[in-house]
């Protein structure tokens, strides 16, 4: 699989949903495959809520693939011998595109709490330009899962004639309140760190590690179903050999604590609050009197909609209403459930169904 | 659904109109409704394999059984409900009968006659009998709710569901004479256009 990492800087002017101007930003970006000469067989990965450019593929040094790589790659679902795969690191994010860890050009300091809000319209006018970097008029496919799906939705309405097909994966066109009230928890524990210092503690040497961690431990449990917690580590004891904390008694506890504090390493806090900020406004009808139909009535683009029934932070019946305004607007949309192990996480990995409904997608003709 | 059906239903639902068709199967008929009389169609099949086909045969559809989701349709702005050799796999037909013409204005129905004299001589036998139309074995069968079309008609004249047209055809699929005399005894398949 050819595979390109690459960081791309962009001159032009971006004005946010917020009113705030970027002036010239960089995306990080990685592609697999090739661009056939007519650049027809394009498709964008967008990612989720924590993940960034590295979709697919091991790279060097590191032992975990890309967070999508059961999906992409050579003779895989999305097949790399085939398509042309874009994935980036979203704007605002940590992995190499500009966010609140990039240095602020006029301040010569990182911006911290002062990046802006940035929101998934915003990202999508982001990609636009990545797309047209590449010299790509129209994606065969945009995909992605969760956060991603929204970004998938937000394409076929913001730019009808530039995608053909959306999979919209355990994804919503608003979050629930619940969702929005648990990023709040997430927000809170993060703030309170004593080293988060509203937000600046770039500036000056800190990191609020601790409560990244612990908005992580929350968070992490969202992403999985009650039944695959308990399928995997029932009331199973720690092995007091492998224990992270002298504290922790049973085995969930220990890979809560242990994949916490490998997120904090590699997370910045802004960002967290960034991303999950653009989770809670996502929500596309707002301008259209909230009603979704109206909203999509201009999209082009097929959709193939998603949901798992193992999934409580998406929960199947908003996937379902994004396919009946589908109908009422006369686009072409399919709706699936598919049973999924692990909860909202199911879209992550490879499931016969799963894999065979979104390569059948992708490989549709009108 | 064998070609004699296929062309029927093909020829009674008008161009350009919305359809949704319950228990789509793999898509097949749609897709020929949308190349032959371009109509905007949607599928709904409860079978992950089926399911699989439709998307591979690019025809719109959504995953949904029909007892519980039937309702959802309701005020979708759809011209046409088809629901071909479906009926009698619902838990609740009568039920699904009332909706479907809340979903449409128009709907197809298509059925087997369990009154088709083979199926009357198998049971005879004191067999549960079986046929082209039937061939499951009774503890294979996702049939639920087996009716003659005698027993159909009864219900659309108690629920008075206006019989628009309707075709008769033997076990072979076409419309003979035998078939269209003495339907309840010698057609092994009706085809229904109510609204």
């Amino acid at each position: 699989m050819k595979t390109v990492s690459e960081k791309i800087s962009f001159i032009d002017t971006l004005t946010l949903q917020s009113g705030d101007v970027l002036s010239g930003f960089e995306l990080m970006t990685e592609t697999y495959g090739e661009l056939n000469s007519d650049k027809s067989n394009a498709v964008l990965v967008c990612h989720a809520f924590s993940g960034n450019h590295h979709a697919a593929g091991i790279k060097d040094g590191e032992k975990k693939p890309g967070w999508w790589d059961e999906i992409i790659g050579d003779g895989k679902t999305i097949d790399t011998k085939k398509y042309f795969v874009v994935s980036l690191n979203n704007l605002g994010g940590c992995h190499g595109s500009s966010g609140p860890t990039s240095i602020d050009a006029e301040s010569g300091q990182p911006y911290g709490a002062s990046f802006p809000e940035v929101s998934v319209s915003d990202w999508v006018e982001s990609q636009k330009l990545l797309a047209d970097h590449f010299g790509i008029d129209c994606w065969e496919m945009v995909a992605g899962g969760s956060l991603g799906g929204m970004q998938a939705l937000q394409w076929a309405v913001s730019y009808p004639s530039r995608i053909k097909k959306a999979a919209i994966i355990a994804a919503s066109s608003k979050i629930s309140t619940q969702n929005i009230a648990l990023n709040e928890v997430a927000r809170e524990i993060i703030k309170k760190d004593e080293n988060f210092l509203n937000g600046n503690y770039l500036t000056k040497g800190k990191s609020p590690q601790k409560g990244l961690k612990a908005a992580r431990m929350l968070g992490h449990i969202t992403y999985l179903s009650e039944s695959n917690m308990r399928k995997r580590f029932g009331r199973k004891l720690q092995d007091p050999e492998n224990k992270i904390d002298a504290d922790v008694n049973y085995e969930v506890e220990n890979y809560l604590q242990y994949k916490g504090e490998q997120f904090a390493k590699t997370f910045d806090a802004n960002s967290y609050i960034l991303m999950t900020k653009a989770m809670d406004s996502f929500d596309p009808a707002k301008d259209f009197d909230d009603n979704l139909v109206t909203c999509l009535a201009n999209a082009q683009a097929k959709l193939l909609i998603t949901s798992f029934d193992s999934d409580w932070l998406f929960p199947k019946e908003y996937g379902f209403e994004i396919q009946m305004s589908a109908i009422k607007a006369g686009i072409n949309s399919t709706y699936i459930e598919l049973q999924g192990d692990y909860g909202h996480d199911s879209f992550l990995f490879h499931s016969d169904r799963y894999s065979a409904a979104l390569k059948n997608f992708l490989n549709s003709n009108e | 659904m064998n070609n004699q059906l296929q062309s029927i239903v093909l020829d009674w639902i008008p161009n350009h109109s919305m359809v949704i068709d319950f228990g789509c199967g793999d898509g097949t008929l749609l897709r020929r409704l949308a190349e032959k009389k371009s109509v905007a169609g949607y599928g709904v099949e409860i079978d992950g394999e089926k399911i699989n086909s439709c998307i591979a045969n690019g025809v719109s559809v959504i995953q949904q059984d029909i007892d519980a989701g039937i309702q959802n349709f309701i005020d979708m702005g759809f011209d046409v409900a088809i629901m071909a050799s479906s009926i009698q796999c619902l838990r609740r037909p009568r039920n699904a009968m009332q909706n479907i013409l809340q979903v449409a204005n128009e709907c197809v129905i298509t059925l087997p006659n369990f009154g088709n004299w083979e199926l009357r001589l198998g049971l005879l036998k004191g067999k549960m009998p079986s046929s082209a139309q039937l061939p499951a074995k009774w503890y294979e069968t996702k049939n639920l709710h087996l009716c003659t079309i005698a027993d159909f008609e009864d219900l659309c004249a108690e629920e008075s569901f206006n019989i628009k047209k309707k075709v008769y055809l033997n076990s072979r699929g076409s419309s003979s004479w035998l078939a269209n005399t003495f339907p309840n005894l010698f057609a092994a398949e009706a085809v229904y256009l109510i609204g």
